[in-house]
C-alpha cells in the first residue's frame, strides 16, 4: 500500500460512488492509479473499454489504433465525433477521455499491434485489452502477452452476439489453444450494433479492473458468451490444450 | 437419435436460423455430426471441416456445458438430446 500513489481530494471525489465498493475501497482505487493498461484498437470494443477505465481512474493508457475517423466508424466507435472524421483516430479518443477524466495519463500509438512494436508494447503495461478485429493482430498480441506473463482481456464480436475470457499465462488457455489458425473466410467488417460492442467493451474493462484491484474472480478457464437477441448469457469452461504452440501447456 | 444444435455468429448468418434438430445414428459422434451438417448446409463446410473432412481446429464446440476441442471430436460419442454449441471465433472492430 505505501508503494501505491495517493489520492488527491479531488480524485477521492471523482471515484467517491466506487471507493465504497466492497473488497476495493481506497486501496483498490491506488492500485488503478499505479496501474497501466494496453488497449489494441479503440473501435466498437476497445474504445468502450478505454472509455470506462478512464471513468474508473486507470492510471496510464496506452491506445494503438492506426488510420483517420471513418463514416461508417460512428455506428459503434463512441469515442469518434463526427467533426474528427478524416483525422486521426487516437486524437479524437483522447479528447474525448480528457473530457471524461483528466487525471488519466494516455499515450496514443496511431499504428496497430504489428511484429515490430508488439514486445515493447506489451512490456510497457500491466494488462492488455485485445479487441483488433484481425485474427493477425490477435493472435500476435496473444504470443506476446504469454510470453511476458502479462493478463489479457480478449473480447469479440458479432451482429448481437458477444464473448470474452481473460488469458493468464500458465493458468488459463490461451487464444492459441482456443483458435489455433484464423478462421477461414472471415470478413473485417461484420453487422453489429454499439450497444453490443460497448456490452462487451465494458465487460473487458470490468475484467482488467477486477485483475488489477484484486477483486471478485476473473472469467479464467471460462468463456463469458452472450446473444443480445434473447437476452441469454453463459459461461462454458475451456481448456488448454498440450500441444499449443504458444503457451505449451 | 435426435440432437439439438445451435448455431451462433457467421454459422448463424450462413445456415440461416439458430438452432435445429438433427438426426445423428446411435452412437454416433462429433465429428460425424459436423460432417453430417456440411453435407446438409454447403455454406456452413469451410466453417465446420477441412477439405479433407476433419473437424475445423478454430471451431468451438460445446457439448451440452463442456467444451471440446476439434482433435477430440471423433472421440467424443454422442446421446439423444444432447445440445451442441457451434461457435466460430469471432473478433472486435
Amino acid at each position: 500500500m505505501r508503494d501505491l500513489p495517493e489520492l488527491t481530494p479531488d480524485e477521492r471525489g471523482r471515484y467517491e460512488w466506487q471507493l465504497s465498493v466492497r473488497d476495493f475501497g481506497e486501496e483498490g482505487q491506488r492500485r488503478l492509479k499505479n496501474a497501466t493498461v494496453l488497449v489494441s484498437r479503440i473501435g466498437g470494443v476497445g474504445g468502450s473499454a478505454a472509455m470506462q477505465l478512464a471513468a474508473a481512474g486507470i492510471g496510464r493508457l496506452i491506445l494503438v489504433h492506426a488510420g483517420n475517423v471513418r463514416l461508417n466508424d460512428l455506428n459503434r466507435q463512441l469515442l469518434m465525433t463526427t467533426d474528427w472524421i478524416g483525422k486521426p483516430r487516437v486524437e479524437s479518443a483522447v479528447r474525448r477521455l480528457h473530457e471524461l477524466n483528466p487525471h488519466v495519463e494516455i499515450e496514443t500509438v496511431a499504428e496497430n499491434v504489428n511484429d515490430s512494436n508488439v514486445a515493447d508494447l506489451v512490456s510497457r503495461c500491466d494488462v492488455v485489452v485485445s479487441a483488433a478485429p484481425l485474427f493477425s493482430e490477435r493472435l500476435l498480441m496473444n504470443r506476446e502477452a504469454v510470453r511476458q506473463q502479462k493478463p489479457l482481456v480478449d473480447s469479440a464480436m458479432y451482429e448481437l452476439e458477444g464473448r470474452l475470457t481473460t488469458i493468464i499465462a500458465d493458468q488459463t488457455p490461451c487464444l492459441s489453444c482456443l483458435y489455433p489458425e484464423p478462421p477461414p473466410n472471415w470478413k473485417r467488417e461484420f453487422p453489429v450494433f454499439a450497444a453490443v460492442a460497448s456490452t462487451v467493451g465494458s465487460l473487458a474493462a470490468m475484467e482488467v479492473i477486477k485483475l488489477i484491484a484484486g477483486v471478485g474472480e476473473p472469467l479464467a478457464s471460462r468463456m463469458l458468451t452472450f446473444d443480445l437477441r434473447d437476452m441469454t448469457f453463459r459461461t462454458v469452461p475451456i481448456a488448454r490444450q498440450p500441444d499449443c504452440p504458444v503457451c505449451g501447456a | 437419435m435426435k440432437l439439438r444444435v445451435q448455431y451462433t455468429a457467421q454459422l448463424r448468418a450462413v445456415v440461416g436460423r439458430a438452432e435445429e434438430v438433427v438426426e445423428l445414428s446411435e452412437g454416433g459422434n462429433l465429428a460425424e455430426l459436423l460432417n453430417l451438417l456440411a453435407d446438409s448446409h454447403s455454406t456452413a463446410r469451410p466453417h465446420l471441416v477441412t477439405e479433407v473432412g476433419q473437424v475445423r481446429p478454430s471451431l468451438l464446440i460445446v457439448v451440452n456445458d463442456s467444451a471440446v476441442s476439434a482433435r477430440e471430436a471423433a472421440k467424443t460419442v454422442l446421446y439423444s438430446d444432447d445440445i451442441v454449441t457451434l461457435l466460430p471465433p469471432i473478433a472486435g472492430g
